[in-house]
Order: C-alpha cells, then sequence, then structure tokens
C-alpha cells in the first residue's frame, strides 16, 4: 500500500483515484445513461453537435441541475425537500413581478425564503418533525403566495436577468457553463468545505456528530440555507430563460431533483452526497423531452420516459454492485 | 549571542520543571459521585483518582457502573451529587463536554463512534479541535490522521481516504484509537474495550504506544474485561462493583485471582473438579432429564447448547460475548440452517421494548394475544370471544395493572413487560426465548415473572434466557456461560453460583481462543 511506505506523505494520487472511482462508482451508470441518449440523439440529429444545438439542447437542463445540487445537500443530512418545484415557481414569480418593480421589496422576499428555510431546518431538528411533511406543507404555501402575487403567467424579468438568458459566447455552449458552475459549487459545498463533511455526518450518523461536539442544530440549518440559497438561483434561471413568472413552471422539479440524486448514487438515508452524480442525473432527465422530440415521439411520453430510465439505471446498479461485490 | 543561545534552552528547561511541578497533582479525581437513571442507581458514591502520567486499569462485571463512571469523566453525563476535578479545567467553568475536550480530554468508545459514510480522514477531522484554515484542512487532516495510525499501528495498511463503513471491524478500531490521538494537549485519555476487535500485533502495538504517552506525561483509563491484558499494562487497577470502586490494586502485585474475588467471584483454583463435575452426564442428567432435547445448535469449538423440554436454561456472561447471536439463531432457525435444530413453535420477548416489543397504538389485549392468534382463528377469522378470553387469563394471572382495553403505552414499564411476557406464553410454543428482558423491571413484578417462568417450564416448556444479572440465573436449571462467542462452561445444581459465572466469563483459560 501506498500509505503505509512513507509515514508523512499522504496518499499517492494513484490510489486517491481509484478511491474516488469506487467512490463514485455509482454515479457512473447514469453516465451510461445520458452517453446512450445523447448518441440516440446525435445519430437521429447531427446538427445537434454545434454550439447552438448544445445550447438549445442543455438549456431546459440548467435550473434543473441547481435544483437537484440543493436537493442533494438536503438529502446527505438524511431529509427530503417535496417543496421545491413550488419554490422555484414562486421565485420567478418574485422575478417577473417584485424583482423588477421594487427591487429591494423584490430582493427582500428573497432573504426572507432563505430565513424560512433556516427556521425549517430548526424544526425539523429541535422538533422532529419529518422534513417530508413540513417541507410538502410550505409547498402550499408557496403556491398560494404565488397566484396571490401573480395569479396567471405573466410579468417581465428584469434587464440584467433578461440578459443573462440570452448570454451566448461563441465558443461554448452558455447552459453548460451554468452546469459545471453548479456541478462546482455543489461539489464544494457537499465534499470540499468542512460544513459539507458535517452534513454528511449528520446524515450518516447524528449521534457520533454530537459525541465530536458539533450542533445538530447548527448544522440542519446551514444545510437548509445552502440549499434555499441553490433553489433561489435554480428559479432566478428559469425565469430569466423565459423570461415571465408562473407559479405551476416548475412543479415537476420536486421528483425529478430526487430522482435525478438516485440516479446520480445518492440515497435516501442520508450521509452520501455526489454532485458529478446528482448532475449526471438531472442532465440525464432533462433531455428525454429532446430525445423524444428528435425520434417524433409525443412529448406527452416524458414521463414515462423518464420513469423507464430511472428504474433501468436502479435495476443496474443493484446488478453491477452484486457482480462487483 | 552565545549567551542568549545557552540561556534560551535553560530557560525552557525552566519552565518544564515548573510545569513538571504542578503536573504532580492528579489529573482527575471522582469524589463520591452518585449517578441514579430512574430507579437503577449505577453509581452509589465513587471515588477514584488518576495520577499524572499513569495507566489506571478499572474492571467490573456488567452493570458494575464503568461505562457510566467513564461518562461523568469525559464530562458527557453531570453527577447527580459528588464532584469531579480536574487538573486542566479552568478555573469559573463547569466540567461538560466542552469543557472536558478542551482539556485535551479523549475518549475511545467501545461501540464506536464513526460515521460509516465519511473518510478517515474526514472521521478525524470531525473530533480534531486544532485550527484548520478553510483551504487545505482536508489535507492536514489526511495527513494528522495518517501520521497517528503510522505511529500507533505501524503496516496498519489503512487508507485514509476510504469510508470507515469499508473497513474491517480491526481497522475501524484502529481508526477510532488513533483519530482520539489528533489533538496537541491530550492529558487523559480513556478507552473502553480498546482491544476488543484488535489482533494480537495491533494490541502490543497499542500497549507499546500508551507507555510512550505516560511517558509524556498522558494520563490513560483502561476498561477491560481482558484480565491478563489489564495487570500486564496498568499501573494500578480499580475493581468496581455494584456502583463503587471497592478496591484499587498495584498491578505489579495483584493476581487475577484476588481481582475476580474482589469482583464477586471466586478464585480459579477450586474450580477445576467442578467444572469436569458440571459437564458430566451425571450432573447434567439429573438437571437436564426432565425431557427430550427439544432444540440444539452444534458449535465449532467450546459447548455444544442443547435445551431440553421443561428446562429454564439461562445464558450468562459479559454482555456482548455471543449470547445474543445464539437467541438470534434459535428465533430465526429455518430449513437450511445448518447445526441448529428447533422447534416449530417458537416465541421471543425482546429485551428493548420500545422499539421491537409493543405496537403502541394498540390495547393491551390486542398486544398480548398477536402471537397467539393463529391458535384462536379459524378459516382465517380471529374468534373474538377466545380471543377476549385468553387476554382475561393473562391478565389475571399475571395482574396486569389496568385492564384489556387500555392502550399499552398508558401502563407502567414494568407492566408493558408483564404484557410481552404474557404474549411469549400466551402463543402456545415449546421454545420461549428472552433476551435480556427484565432490565429496569422493579423487583416485585420480577419476581411474579420469575415465577411464572419456573411454573411454565415445570408445565414442558422449553425456555432459554439471557441475562446480564448475574443473580438472577439461580433460577435457572442450566446456565451456559459465554466468552468470546462461545461457550466455556455449564453450570447446573450446585456449580450454578453467582461467584463461578463471574470466575468462568473472566476465565482466559479456556475462553481466550481467537
Amino acid at each position: 500500500m501506498t500509505t503505509t511506505l512513507s509515514a508523512t506523505m499522504r496518499p499517492a494520487m494513484a490510489s486517491r483515484l481509484r478511491v474516488s472511482a469506487s467512490h463514485g462508482f455509482p454515479a457512473l451508470l447514469s453516465l451510461v445513461a445520458l452517453v446512450v441518449i445523447l448518441g440516440i440523439t446525435v445519430a437521429n440529429q447531427p446538427g445537434i453537435l454545434s454550439v447552438s444545438g448544445l445550447t438549445l439542447m442543455l438549456m431546459s437542463a440548467v435550473p434543473l441541475v441547481f435544483a437537484a445540487q440543493a436537493q442533494m445537500l438536503i438529502m446527505s443530512v438524511g431529509d427530503i425537500d417535496l417543496g421545491i418545484g413550488a419554490l422555484i415557481g414562486l421565485v420567478t414569480v418574485i422575478a417577473a413581478t417584485l424583482l423588477a418593480e421594487s427591487p429591494i421589496l423584490g430582493v427582500g422576499m428573497l432573504v426572507a425564503i432563505v430565513l424560512v428555510y433556516a427556521l425549517l431546518g430548526l424544526i425539523v431538528q429541535k422538533r422532529g418533525v419529518p422534513s417530508i411533511i413540513i417541507t410538502l406543507g410550505m409547498s402550499f404555501v408557496w403556491i398560494g403566495l404565488g397566484l396571490q402575487i401573480l395569479p396567471t403567467p405573466g410579468g417581465t424579468t428584469p434587464e440584467w436577468l433578461t440578459a443573462l438568458g440570452r448570454w451566448r459566447p461563441e465558443a461554448i455552449p452558455a447552459p453548460l457553463v451554468f452546469i459545471v458552475a453548479a456541478t462546482v459549487i455543489g461539489w464544494y459545498l457537499s465534499r470540499q468545505s468542512r460544513i459539507g463533511t458535517r452534513m454528511r455526518a449528520l446524515g450518516s450518523s447524528a449521534p457520533t456528530l454530537q459525541k465530536a461536539g458539533w450542533s445538530l442544530a447548527g448544522t440542519r440549518v446551514v444545510t437548509y440555507v445552502l440549499a434555499a440559497t441553490l433553489i433561489i438561483v435554480s428559479g432566478l434561471l428559469l425565469a430569466s430563460q423565459t423570461r415571465s413568472g408562473d407559479i405551476n413552471s416548475a412543479s415537476n422539479f420536486t421528483l425529478m431533483t430526487i430522482a435525478a440524486v438516485i440516479l446520480g448514487g445518492g440515497n435516501f438515508s442520508g450521509g452520501r452526497a455526489l454532485p458529478v452524480g446528482a448532475t449526471l442525473g438531472a442532465v440525464t432527465l432533462g433531455l428525454i423531452t429532446v430525445l423524444l422530440s428528435v425520434m417524433s415521439l409525443s412529448s406527452s411520453l416524458q414521463s414515462a420516459a423518464q420513469g423507464i430510465i430511472v428504474l433501468a439505471v436502479l435495476a443496474g446498479r443493484i446488478i453491477t454492485e452484486r457482480f462487483t461485490r | 549571542m552565545s549567551r542568549t543561545a545557552i540561556s534560551e534552552p535553560a530557560l525552557s528547561e525552566s519552565v518544564g520543571t515548573a510545569r513538571s511541578a504542578t503536573h504532580t497533582a492528579p489529573t482527575i479525581i471522582a469524589r463520591g459521585v452518585t449517578r441514579s437513571y430512574g430507579r437503577t442507581r449505577a453509581l452509589r458514591g465513587v471515588d477514584l483518582q488518576l495520577e499524572h502520567g499513569e495507566i489506571l486499569g478499572l474492571v467490573g462485571h456488567n452493570g458494575a457502573g464503568k461505562s457510566t463512571l467513564m461518562r461523568m469523566l469525559a464530562g458527557i453525563e453531570q453527577p447527580d451529587s459528588g464532584e469531579v476535578i480536574a487538573r486542566e479545567r479552568t478555573a469559573g467553568k463547569s466540567w461538560d463536554a466542552a469543557s472536558a475536550a478542551a482539556s485535551g480530554v479523549r475518549m475511545v468508545y467501545q461501540e464506536l463512534a464513526l460515521c460509516n459514510d465519511l473518510t478517515v480522514a474526514e472521521n478525524a477531522s470531525l473530533s480534531d479541535p486544532r485550527p484548520t484554515g478553510a483551504w487545505g484542512w482536508r489535507g492536514r487532516a489526511e495527513r494528522r490522521i495518517g501520521e497517528a495510525l503510522d505511529t500507533v499501528f505501524p503496516g496498519h495498511g489503512i487508507s485514509v481516504l476510504r469510508r470507515t463503513g469499508e473497513l474491517a471491524m480491526a481497522e475501524r478500531q484502529m481508526v477510532e484509537i488513533a483519530r482520539a490521538l489528533c489533538t496537541d494537549n491530550l492529558s487523559l485519555l480513556i478507552l473502553d474495550e480498546p482491544t476488543e476487535s484488535l489482533g494480537v500485533d495491533a494490541t502490543a502495538q497499542l500497549y507499546s504506544h500508551l507507555r510512550t504517552l505516560t511517558g509524556r506525561g498522558v494520563s490513560v483509563l483502561l476498561i477491560s474485561h481482558r484480565m491478563q491484558e489489564v495487570l500486564a499494562n496498568s499501573d494500578r487497577i480499580a475493581v468496581m462493583k455494584d456502583g463503587m470502586v471497592v478496591e484499587t490494586f498495584a498491578a505489579s502485585t495483584a493476581t487475577e485471582g484476588e481481582l475476580l474475588v474482589v469482583m464477586g467471584g471466586e478464585v480459579r483454583a477450586t474450580d477445576f473438579e467442578v467444572d469436569a463435575g458440571a459437564i458430566s452426564p451425571a450432573v447434567s442428567g439429573r438437571a437436564g432429564g426432565r425431557g427430550e432435547i427439544v432444540a440444539s445448535v452444534r458449535a465449532a469449538s467450546g459447548i455444544a447448547f442443547e435445551a431440553r423440554a421443561g428446562e429454564l436454561i439461562g445464558l450468562a456472561g459479559l454482555a456482548g460475548q455471543g449470547q445474543e447471536q445464539l437467541l438470534n439463531k434459535l428465533w430465526s432457525a429455518g430449513a437450511l440452517s445448518r447445526g441448529v435444530t428447533v422447534p416449530k413453535r417458537r416465541a421471543y420477548v425482546p429485551g428493548d421494548r420500545q422499539t421491537s416489543g409493543i405496537l403502541p397504538l394498540w390495547s393491551v389485549a390486542e398486544n398480548l394475544t398477536i402471537s397467539a392468534l393463529r391458535g384462536l382463528g379459524r378459516f382465517g377469522l380471529v374468534d373474538g370471544r377466545a380471543k377476549r378470553a385468553l387476554a382475561a387469563r393473562w391478565i389475571a394471572a399475571l395482574k396486569v395493572r389496568g385492564d384489556a382495553t387500555t392502550p399499552i403505552t398508558s401502563l407502567s414499564g414494568g407492566n408493558q413487560q408483564k404484557v410481552l411476557v404474557a404474549r411469549a406464553f400466551a402463543a402456545n410454543a415449546a421454545l420461549v426465548i428472552l433476551d435480556d428482558p427484565f432490565r429496569g423491571v422493579d423487583v416485585a413484578t420480577k419476581n411474579e415473572l420469575y415465577a411464572l417462568m419456573k411454573a411454565e417450564a415445570a408445565g414442558g416448556r422449553s425456555i432459554v434466557w439471557y441475562s446480564t444479572e448475574n443473580s438472577e440465573m439461580a433460577h435457572c436449571d442450566r446456565v451456559y456461560v459465554f466468552r468470546a462467542n462461545r461457550l466455556v462452561s455449564e453450570l447446573s445444581g450446585e456449580s450454578n453460583t453467582e461467584e463461578r459465572i463471574i470466575a468462568d466469563s473472566f476465565d482466559e483459560t479456556t475462553g481466550a481462543q481467537r
């Protein structure tokens, strides 16, 4: 073993890579699914392999990737957020109305959302309320608020947000930049930062984290705050693409983010966070609509196709795990 | 220039001597510490003193209060009365987990405190109080735990990048020990059964490192049931019994026999002839000859387990030496289990009634009859009258407070336990398995249940009863003593005494095979 040869040296690059590969293995199947879907799409429509083609294809995945990273953070402490879709809808509504009309009020509302999430984290920890219940309840609050502000889809997003959505660099597809940024942020928060270690420790074994002298409530609150921030970014990016607000625009995000995290190797019990996997899962699910249209199938089959992909990847993971063990 | 060069070491030396003068004070003192959990008095006035730079062994049988005392010393729990005085404590601050950690008290838990989903380095960084930068902390954590592992266990072969869940038990134990050493100002190291899953080499490495630590002035509290190790590696040995430190020996002069006597056991020398008698068919035939063998478990080494109809069989020994595995074998044996024969109808009384015993939303009667429903039904329908009659009979027999329709959660713990025991006996099973069911049950209830168990055994059932309370074993016809996952002795009749159980459960001559 390389680690034992020298007393003070850190593990060598080779063993580092080997361990990362074995830890990231569950995300691999989601990569396989992504490559297969991409392969079929390109075979049918070779034009897609251009900057503008990839931009069109990946655009819808951008908000989903940010939302999936938020869900991954929540799931790494062992919780599940069922209010993500409704909250992203509310953020688009705020972006298309308040943020353009009175920016101070708009920003104030976004900050208030973060504070509410901090409170949710505190309640989940201190009162033992299951996160599923409390976030499901909050999703109705978000929908109600959104309908109150903007009963029908519409509004206009502020100029800077529209400009962000219109940004098209020559050399690389703009969505790819956002997707990579989301992954790096998620990776830094969950894997590289100290708070990320505490998050996963909380999901893995809360008593151990407590014995090590850390505050469980503090860890959970920080997790929820970070997740809320990512959710808001996701909502703003969605609004920048649609240039309007719609409370129902992201209602399918809730279950899709959970599916993305699971596809990317996460689990429901907490303790794990695979940011690259979550991104791969989200992009795979986002590409299905493109695939269906390229194969000239009805887009109403989208949900069924997504479901089949999720089941196929999970079945594949169970089979490969049996072989590798 | 040269003057300062000379005066500098001289200065640091004088600081060093000044420090060692203050360090001669004991590292930690417990004075009259008591602690109760409900009715159980875990500690009844413990006095203990841990000197600077010594290894103090702490021994005692189940429930002597070792773990509770350890938590008091580490500041995790506060004593009801009495006090814990630590040398390193900042004046004016109470002795809690935070101030204990700040004064360099570290603890290695028996039930390892590691997050299985985190890597070795991440686990170590969680409990490392030393400051790290926001950047590069990961590299620093990897180097620190790597160094600690290399220092204590050279040639360990553990990669600090792996998740602890992927490591073998012995490796996890090494990580748990090494990460306790990841601190600068270590003053007191508390080890709870640190060698339980370590191999011979790693154990030797650990003890030699402990000596290096004490040379630096660290005090070590070593809790272990391996008498030879404690005798060989401690400076002094404190023996606990019934929540008190009853005696303290110098390790160099004490013998295993002396320790056992103080713990409540008997001296090993007289045991040998009785031991042979206990296993001989003449003696066991007297106690166990009531009926045919209904259950048996063959063992690769040690004594094979046998249960006859009409017998009350006790499983004794230190906690976690394989008793639960045997119960589990008896309970979950199927057609494919090799070496295990069990009757078809079995009943089980769990130890932890809150998590695996009661159905909290159901009434007393429903809880009591759930296992017996098979016998009460016809064509898949439950005969309600027979069910009520059965419940009423058991409630009357066991004097359960409250009637059949009260919710189970409104009963006291002891009465809930009665319902669970009644549930097992009402099921008409040939073999009844009890997994330490009387923890925290009051004496009156216990006596009623002992009588019930004896009566049921006399009625032809076979009862297997695991208990951590050695005095309870006197009620049994035969007792198997466990050590290191093997049955090391079988006691019955006159050999079935508490002293013998204690002696046999520490008996390294028959049990030390690993």
